[in-house]
């Protein structure tokens, strides 16, 4: 029997989160702010968890490495929110949502969480129009929803291109209602650098001050991860600046297990880069292949301006090779065609970019029903490329997105290290191996407001934790921050000659060319190796400027690099073991002659979850296998 | 009542009460705009105007005390402020400039820029004014026992007074070209259907009230005029007024000119 | 294009700052500003030199992180543009860049460009939220808003809290920020029940953070990324007023 216990309770799916509720232990409302919870990071999630748990009772201490709780990422999302409401009256349902997201996940998830997080859609629009988020409306009055790519529903609600922040601005207010109520506290501009685990339970963290330098060390019963995903790996990706993987490292050196690291999301609408000081990637929300083509040359390097390339002459490749679905085909697919031209030669621009191409729709809607729909988009895109994409088509390629991997948790979203919580993007739970658009937020949503709150109080309850309280004082602290001190120490005194940027960069690159849209065993192999030395040089070589006793940019980014160093090498082992083809990993010995993905669901059909072993010591691959009682395993074809 | 001295200590209350106060002074300036404006139709209009107002003994003091009122409280009100938000920022800027579209010169001689400034040259000039016109200060010899118009006519004659007339209705009228629009964004009376006339309200008004007072210097300069001897008792002073000539020679002729007038 | 940048160097809150000129050669027209700042950065650690510290995170101008005064305006010339999103274009050969951090009292510079901007948070928790626990929340379709008070509600709640409202005032006044969250609460049925204590709280607070007062003179809405009204001050001066006025307490 695997290690990996799921947790998950029996009876039929529909009715296993109201069972499960219903046997979870509880805390009594006047014992709650006996407890002290620890969440790091304040966005979806982490906003959300931190503020219910305050109003429940408990005492939340909310870290952020930004200079407030409002700006976590989540921020940046546009496009919206899913939730299986029937408002528009299409004929949705639990089961409706339930069933595209473990489709659209390439049946790389867990049926249960994907059904609960389905069924608490619906309280999560509920929750947020009550903090006032202000929703896109009808001229009744009620709300509005559009329809996103994965689905044949209108299930997603939207704040303009703003929706992410608009809900994240809601679960920040809710979280300084509790702040003023004195119930939860904000460490801003504070990174989590280390857990503390006494007795075999998460008790504590250690955090570094960024402003201040000092090392902290804070004591709880119970730790909840809420920190995002590792895209940064890629060093360019539409992921903030400061987006880091150290937080779930930290863990999974200390005992946690990292589930399918190589699911990660390629989106194919952003825009290219360009220059060698590129520092990050902007996305073009999905909607814009609505009513944009897809194109580029026929002929192999066509240097005439795209106005000059008679139609004769564009290879329309989408429309070409998925008559049916044509440029709506799903991410994955679209990021997958778009290098395969590129790599072939018919690359525009730099030779990294194909041409999303709004002529027809001009011609036929007219510029005034176009801007209506896109007009912020084409204003951002003119923004940042000087290009009148009115006239001259977009010029776009993939880019790193959202990672579907994360810390392995339970059902209730409990890692393999007790007390330990995982939640949001952090986790690898509810997409599988492909996310569909507007899931994201529900994820985080759902977790933060309606799942961890439960499950969290069982665990105290349960692990009777009002009896094994600790202070910061418990040796086990001691340990801890001297492992940080002592890492800390080590980056400062190197003083090579290297900044921490150019590490990045190159193990961005590498983790591009090897570990991105297309992936063989070879090149997982070189990437292996690659990595392992670059981060032995960087060790030996990189400059970190500055002292630890203050505001110092390139030692926070030096350890964030330093964990993606290491972290890097995982994905590549893991997509290296995952023998197959499906969502956002895929391998190029893994294909139909069409060059579609294959999945292999006979021996694939499980959750990869790593235990660390130590440093330069190959990690031990678990399995939890994946059951499918109540949807039926099918091959996605777009054809 | 803590409620009260909180509000007002409110930077919205604050500046909710400099509107309030602003408003009153300016309902204040547009009665002694019109009031003013008899002299045109002539003197004895003007003359009646003014013994009539003033034959109101509480009325006139219950207003002279309101008036003192609103004004002490407008200044007090906007110099604590001003001092309030020049220190919610220590450092200056080594370079600043403004985004707003018709302002593209770094710290434009804007009067939102300066209500301090033109609200206290304004005082100065108030000041004057009172010194002239209430407590006959400047020129108490030249005015004692005139009527109110020629008492008018006489004082802004002065070349002085003449210009600290015009520099002051002209700063007054740039201190309510902000004033007098902002006004309606701090008392909260703003709605898009609105905003043009209040957004142009304040430059009219101020213009209007502005270019009102300054007329009356000069028409004092400009106007024909002989003003009555001060003092009935010395006669000898001007002599036998030939009011025929006196009143064809405006008081901008070159002095020369005047001398040689019969006297 | 070669650039001269004059940026203002403070190690900490208490130590005295002051403007260091910088040469730098080879700046490509497609970087954004930030980029630029990135080249700069790599250049002075290539040359044993501290690096400038500046806040930035989502480089996409949502985040609200960016916080450059660029010769003298919030956020560089370009209006409804977050520092992150200007680009070098902007600029031409030879140009000289005078870079500030925020300035206010309530906003102390931490190192360098980086200001402290936590008074924001403090703001937002005099009443910058709506009292509803998880959990409790009617149907989300209960609750009817005319589509005319949601687009106005929208508008106000678009304000990513950077601060270049207050970096822009002659005043250093917050107005903008406190008004955009009154107005999106005041225009929202949800926010009705606390309305009064909203409006009172949050201005108490802004007062207390040493931020100064509205003169109206607008270089607020000029400066503002999101492109945040002022009417939204009159509706906070509205709501404020009658609630002085009205409140029970």
């Amino acid at each position: 029997m695997s290690v990996l216990q799921s947790n998950v309770p029996d009876g039929p799916l529909s009715e296993k989160w109201t069972r499960h509720k219903n046997n979870l232990k509880l805390i009594a409302p006047n014992n709650k702010r006996k407890y002290n919870i620890i969440v790091v990071g304040t966005g979806l999630a982490g906003g959300a968890a931190a503020a219910s748990l305050a109003e429940m009772g408990y005492n939340v201490k909310a870290f952020c490495y930004q200079d407030s709780a409002r700006r976590a990422h989540s921020i940046a999302a546009q496009g919206g929110i899913n939730a299986a409401k029937n408002y528009p009256n299409d004929g949705d349902s639990v089961w409706r949502l339930f069933y595209d997201t473990i489709k659209g996940g390439d049946y790389r998830a867990r049926e249960a969480n994907v059904y609960r997080l389905a069924e608490v859609s619906a309280n999560i629009i509920d929750q947020c129009v009550a903090q006032g988020v202000p929703f896109a409306r009808e001229y009744g009055g009620l709300l509005a929803n559009r329809t996103f790519g994965g689905a044949q529903v209108s299930r997603t609600f939207y704040a303009r291109g703003q929706t992410g922040q608009q809900l994240l601005l809601g679960a920040y207010s809710a979280l300084m209602r509790q702040v003023a109520k004195g119930k939860a506290q904000i460490f801003s501009r504070q990174e989590m650098l280390d857990l503390v685990m006494v007795d075999g339970m998460a008790r504590g963290i250690i955090t570094r001050n960024m402003v201040t330098g000092e090392i902290e060390r804070h004591a709880g019963d119970a730790v909840l991860l809420c920190t995002g995903g590792y895209g940064n790996v890629y060093y360019l990706s539409t992921n903030a600046m400061g987006c880091n993987v150290t937080a779930t490292w930290r863990c999974y050196k200390r005992g946690a297990y990292y589930a399918n690291p190589c699911f990660t999301q390629i989106h194919p609408t952003c825009i290219p880069v360009s220059g060698d000081y590129q520092s990050k990637l902007t996305l073009m929300s999905e909607s814009l292949r609505n009513d944009g083509r897809v194109w580029v040359p026929k002929k192999v390097d066509d240097n005439r301006p795209p106005s000059q390339i008679p139609e004769e002459d564009r290879d329309y490749y989408l429309e070409r090779r998925y008559p049916a679905f044509g440029n709506m085909v799903p991410r994955d697919v679209a990021s997958r065609a778009a290098k395969e031209r590129c790599d072939a030669g018919y690359g525009v621009g730099e030779g990294k970019a194909v041409y999303l191409d709004f002529k027809r729709a001009i011609e036929e809607q007219g510029e005034k029903a176009i801007e209506a729909k896109y007009g912020n988009l084409f204003h951002m895109y003119k923004k940042i490329t000087n290009e009148n994409p009115y006239e001259t088509p977009m010029k776009i390629y993939p880019a790193v997105h959202y990672t579907m991997g994360g810390l392995w948790v339970d059902y209730n979203l409990e890692s393999t290290l007790k007390g330990l919580f995982v939640l949001g993007e952090a986790n690898f739970s509810d997409h599988g191996a492909n996310r569909l658009g507007a899931s994201a937020l529900m994820q985080g949503l759902a977790d933060g407001y309606f799942v961890a709150p439960y499950t969290v109080g069982n665990h105290l309850a349960a692990n009777d934790l009002e009896r094994k309280k600790i202070d910061t004082k418990n040796p086990a602290f001691d340990a801890v921050e001297q492992d940080v001190r002592g890492r800390i120490d080590t980056l400062l005194s190197i003083k090579g000659r290297r900044s921490v940027d150019s590490f990045h960069r190159e193990l961005g690159l590498t983790m591009w060319d090897f570990c991105g849209m297309a992936r063989s065993a070879d090149g997982l192999r070189q990437a292996i190796e690659k990595i392992q030395t670059i981060r032995h040089e960087f060790w030996e070589n990189v400059h970190v400027t500055g002292t630890g006793q203050e505001l110092n940019q390139e030692l926070e980014k030096a350890g964030r690099v330093a964990d993606f160093l290491e972290f890097g090498e995982l994905l590549a082992r893991d997509a290296l073991a995952r023998e197959e083809s499906c969502g956002g990993h895929f391998r190029e010995e893994h294909q139909t002659a069409e060059n579609e993905a294959r999945r292999d669901d006979e021996n694939f059909a499980h959750v990869a979850a790593w235990e660390y072993q130590g440093d330069d010591v190959e990690p031990v691959r678990h399995k939890e296998e994946l059951e499918f009682e109540n949807v039926q395993l099918t091959q996605r074809s777009y054809k | 009542m803590s409620w009260v001295t909180n509000a007002i200590k409110s930077s919205i209350g604050r500046k909710f009460l400099v509107a309030c106060t602003g408003l009153l002074l300016c309902g204040f300036l547009v009665a002694h705009l019109i009031g003013n404006l008899l002299m045109y139709i002539g003197p004895e209009v003007y003359n009646n105007y003014a013994h009539t107002l003033h034959s109101q003994e509480y009325l006139i003091k219950i207003a002279e005390v309101g008036l003192l009122v609103l004004f002490i409280a407008h200044l007090w009100l906007a110099i604590e402020a001003s001092g309030r938000n020049r220190a919610a920022r220590q450092t200056r800027y080594a370079v600043k400039k403004s985004k707003l579209p018709n302002r593209k010169i770094p710290f434009a001689i804007t009067p939102e820029n300066y209500m301090l400034v033109s609200g206290i040259i304004v005082l100065i000039f108030l000041c004057i004014h009172l010194g002239d016109f209430t407590f006959n200060l400047t020129m108490p010899e030249k005015i004692e026992g005139l009527e109110p118009y020629d008492k008018a006519i006489v004082i802004m004659r002065s070349p002085i007074s003449a210009i600290a007339y015009v520099i002051g209705s002209l700063l007054l009228m740039w201190h309510l070209w902000h004033g007098a629009t902002s006004m309606f964004q701090t008392l909260g009376l703003r709605h898009p259907k609105y905003d043009g006339l209040t957004q142009n309200f304040g430059p009219v008004f101020a213009t209007i009230i502005g270019l009102g007072f300054a007329t009356f210097p000069i028409y004092a300069w400009l106007v024909p005029y002989n003003p009555p001897a001060p003092n009935p008792d010395a006669p000898e002073a001007h002599g036998e007024p030939d009011s025929h000539s006196m009143n064809t020679i405006p008081a901008w002729q070159p002095a020369s000119d005047r001398n040689e007038l019969p006297g | 294009m070669k650039l001269t940048l004059h940026i203002w160097r403070q190690p900490n809150t208490e130590a005295d700052g002051e403007f260091k000129t910088y040469e730098l050669p080879d700046v490509s027209e497609h970087m954004s500003f930030l980029e630029m700042l990135d080249v700069l950065n790599e250049k002075l650690i290539s040359e044993g030199q501290e690096p400038v510290a500046f806040d930035h995170d989502c480089r996409e101008g949502i985040c609200g992180t960016c916080s450059l005064m660029i010769n003298g305006q919030a956020h560089g010339p370009d209006r409804e543009t977050t520092a992150c999103q200007l680009h070098m274009r902007r600029f031409k050969d030879g140009d000289e860049i005078w870079i500030e951090p925020w300035r206010a009292k309530a906003f102390p510079v931490i190192k360098d460009l980086v200001v402290n901007r936590s008074a924001f948070d403090r703001i937002m928790q005099a009443g910058g939220y709506v009292s509803v626990n998880t959990g409790n929340a009617p149907d989300a379709n209960s609750t009817i808003v005319p589509k005319q008070n949601a687009d106005l509600a929208f508008d106000a709640a678009t304000c990513i809290g950077c601060g270049a409202c207050v970096a822009a005032c002659k005043n250093a006044s917050a107005m903008l920020f406190l008004s955009a969250k009154v107005s999106q609460l005041a225009l929202l049925p949800q926010g009705q029940p606390e309305r009064k204590s909203r409006a009172i709280n949050m201005l108490k607070q802004m007062d207390e953070e040493g931020f100064g007062n509205c003169t109206n003179t607008n270089e607020c809405e000029a400066a503002c990324p999101a492109g945040i009204s002022v009417e939204n001050i009159a509706r906070l001066n509205r709501q404020y007023v009658s609630a002085v006025l009205t409140s029970r307490d």
